[in-house]
């Protein structure tokens, strides 16, 4: 008899813990929408999209389905989306987003947090949520993050004859830069074209606009004041652009960088003919995987560098997701956008070398890539986190896209030698003032 | 007396109406009717509601905007703007250069084709395969041969020992805007050599076959019938493909983006830009008003020589 109480006891005590369990891992509540049908919008792409695999446990969970009615590249995504807006037909109810486009959507989106708890958004990194709210509306939850650091080779760093010789020459060891000054050093003395270069960088659309903004605060700099006035035709924005300007010149960057995009750069780093790449976390497990890429077993991490003025630019941004103002069910899309960023979304992101959202993933994610093997990735984590504390989206306005698309042209004049550095700033400068004082910003 | 015949006159309007939808005279309209309809739907519409826009400043995210009349703001801004006018002189280049080579070449292609007497229907299925492929992924095939680091043309011309140092393919004004022509070219040579090549196979025998018994040799033969009764099909062919022209956005799209600053910049990017990235639909409108001159130029110049070279064969001159 005592022993059946003992088992019933211990019984009614494992059911109390596993519901425990249960409770502690479903926090939220994601709700109950049978024959709900949720019309979503979503990023397309490889690494975007293995996330998805997890919609049906969210259709299990809540007894809804998930009809995905478009399913493209992000500028296409938002095209249609701008296309949505214009005709009225917002016939959807969640989309993904993204810090540097939110913005321009205006009232599309609810502000997610008068419809999430507290407590669940406290799970959320902090500086990545402050920078998913636009006029002080949260407006998505953040599934990724980037900001960028530096990969770098390992066995050019170590090499013996290339140590001494840097040591020669600059009077210091050869290490991972800590300044801007020091990598356009590092990235001049390793180029050896056409079959190594000291770098690549985005060269055209937002990314040139974007590492341009990066070095120019880390100069100590911005693209303008509290009033909106654009500052980027500063000494600062002058040094930020000229050090693009000097690399380029002194050939330690291919010719062709100028049309390069993120790809072109990841391609060429994993084929081994780049020295160091300040780049995105998503490119650690393509770089660190052995079929895929040449320098997996001498890749190197290392924080970026600080500029002029001793501080890190930190471009960052993150992919999201958004719910509709004019959805007929916020209460399913809210509860959809919170399971694809939940703790256990967040870990399968961050298992394939993203950046994740949630702060308790990065100790999860850490413990996980020693457990498994992966010891590049866990080296590469914390170097990444360390990063966030610095990092800053760029200014979070309607007119960013287009402010950047009259920035980036007058970049590549003063790269490719069409206009000096000061003539080109001006003229994006003047661009700029424009596109605001339409926008009735200025 | 008018205000007698006002009344009776407007049933007997109606009447003779309704009179003539139901007399069988109407059956032809009314075979067309939902055929127009649908034309002034899918393109009267949209072209009196963009015209409409590029009057306004209209932002592709601010719905209200589409009644914030601006007058001619819009066209002012773009007369005084030295980059569309950039854009605007590089396409018209653009569009010259290649629908004339396209044309050289595609005649070439066909008079070779038209040669051959056994596997013809088979080269002509492979001529056709640039066709099948969609422009964007020329413009990708085309940025990777044209790399300057990783490209096959660099590579090529390093092992043959040619060049020591890369050549910047998509970077330099030049070559860039080459690179591009080249790009097109390939894609679209065999539009014109199909066309072209329907003329050859259209061809009447006997004329030649006079012209050789009069002692004629191959150019002349060429140069008074061949070529002769050819030029409607070219002209066809030129107006066909200058309106079609605009396909290759998708392809500088991916090798350029118009850039490096602006060097590759053509009305069709220049437009794209302005009115889905930076949603200035109204400005992209007037831009689209404007380059419209350009593409009816085109199409008047390219009609009149093909009446001049209907009249040649018809014998008139």
């Amino acid at each position: 008899m005592a022993n059946k109480i003992l088992v019933r006891a211990l019984l009614a005590s494992c059911a109390v813990v596993a519901l425990s369990g249960a409770a502690a891992a479903q926090d939220f509540d994601y709700g109950s929408f049978p024959d709900y049908t949720l019309k979503v919008k979503l990023i397309g792409g490889t690494q975007y999209e293995k996330l998805y695999t997890r919609i049906p446990e969210w259709e299990a969970l809540t007894g809804a389905k998930v009809e995905i009615v478009s399913s493209k590249n992000h500028f296409d995504l938002d095209r249609e989306i701008k296309q949505d807006i214009a005709t009225g037909q917002i016939t959807w109810c969640v989309g993904s987003n993204h810090t540097s486009f939110a913005p321009q959507y205006g009232d599309l989106y609810i502000d997610l947090a008068e419809a999430i708890p507290a407590e669940e958004l406290a799970k959320y990194v902090p500086g990545t949520l402050k920078s998913s709210m636009v006029d002080g509306r949260l407006v998505q939850l953040p599934r990724v993050t980037d900001v960028s650091n530096l990969y770098y080779r390992k066995d050019l760093y170590e090499d013996p004859a290339r140590m001494e010789a840097y040591k020669a020459e600059f009077g210091t060891d050869l290490a991972p830069a800590k300044t801007y000054e020091e990598l356009k050093q590092q990235i001049i003395f390793f180029a050896d074209p056409p079959n190594l270069y000291g770098t690549a960088f985005a060269g055209k659309d937002e990314g040139m606009s974007g590492r341009f903004m990066e070095i120019l605060r880390a100069n100590g700099g911005d693209l303008f004041d509290e009033n909106w006035n654009p500052t980027f035709n500063s000494p600062e924005g002058v040094a930020a652009l000229n050090w693009f300007k000097e690399i380029y010149d002194a050939g330690a960057v291919p010719a062709g960088t100028v049309n390069y995009t993120w790809d072109d750069i990841g391609q060429a780093m994993a084929a081994g003919q780049l020295a160091v790449d300040l780049d995105w976390p998503g490119f650690a497990g393509f770089y660190s995987d052995p079929s895929a890429s040449k320098i997996s077993d001498v890749l190197g991490f290392a924080v970026s560098p600080v500029g002029s003025a001793g501080v890190r630019g930190g471009w960052s941004g993150s992919h999201s997701f958004s719910v509709t103002e004019a959805c007929d069910n916020k209460e399913a899309g809210t509860s959809f956008a919170v399971f694809l960023t939940n703790d256990e979304s967040a870990m399968m992101e961050a298992e394939a070398g993203n950046l994740p959202t949630r702060s308790k993933t990065f100790d999860d994610v850490i413990n996980y890539f020693n457990e498994n093997g992966k010891t590049a990735l866990a080296e590469m984590f914390p170097i990444w986190q360390a990063s966030l504390a610095d990092a800053r989206t760029p200014p979070l306005i309607p007119q960013w896209i287009e402010v950047s698309n009259v920035l980036w042209p007058q970049l590549q004049a003063a790269i490719v030698g069409e206009k000096t550095a000061q003539e080109a700033l001006d003229k994006a400068a003047d661009d700029a003032r424009i596109i605001l004082e339409d926008a009735g910003i200025l | 007396m008018t205000t007698t015949t006002e009344p009776l006159s407007r049933p007997g309007f109606m009447e003779g109406v309704a009179a003539f939808f139901r007399s069988p005279r109407a059956v032809p309209y009314l075979l067309l009717l939902p055929a127009m309809i649908v034309i002034l739907a899918v393109v009267l519409v949209p072209l009196l509601v963009s015209f409409w826009t590029s009057f306004t400043s209209y932002n592709l995210t601010k719905p209200a905007t589409l009644f914030n009349f601006v007058g001619l703001r819009n066209y002012q801004r773009l007369l005084g703007n030295e980059d569309f006018w950039w854009a605007f002189g590089r396409t018209f280049m653009f569009v010259t250069i290649t629908l004339n080579l396209e044309m050289l070449l595609g005649l070439g292609l066909a008079l070779l084709i038209n040669k051959i007497t056994w596997g013809q229907r088979t080269l002509r299925t492979i001529m056709m395969f640039p066709m099948m492929f969609s422009p964007i992924l020329v413009g990708f095939q085309f940025k990777y041969i044209f790399n300057d680091s990783i490209g096959l043309v660099n590579n090529a011309l390093f092992d043959l020992g040619l060049i020591s140092q890369p050549i910047p393919w998509l970077v330099d004004g030049t070559l860039a805007n080459f690179s591009i022509i080249f790009a097109e070219i390939w894609m679209s040579t065999s539009i014109f050599a199909i066309l072209l090549l329907a003329g050859l196979m259209a061809l009447p025998k006997d004329p030649i076959e006079a012209a050789k018994v009069d002692g004629c040799n191959p150019l002349q033969v060429f140069q008074h019938i061949t070529l002769p009764f050819l030029m409607p099909f070219i002209y066809i062919a030129m107006t066909i493909r200058s309106l079609d022209v605009a396909r290759a956005y998708d392809m500088v799209r991916i090798m350029t983006n118009g850039g490096p600053a602006g060097r590759t910049e053509l009305i069709w990017t220049l437009m794209t830009r302005t009115g889905y990235q930076n949603s200035q639909m109204g400005m992209a409108n007037a831009m689209g008003y404007i380059s419209i001159l350009l593409s009816i130029a085109f199409t008047v110049f390219f009609f009149r020589k093909l009446t001049a070279a209907r009249s040649f064969m018809g014998g008139a001159q």
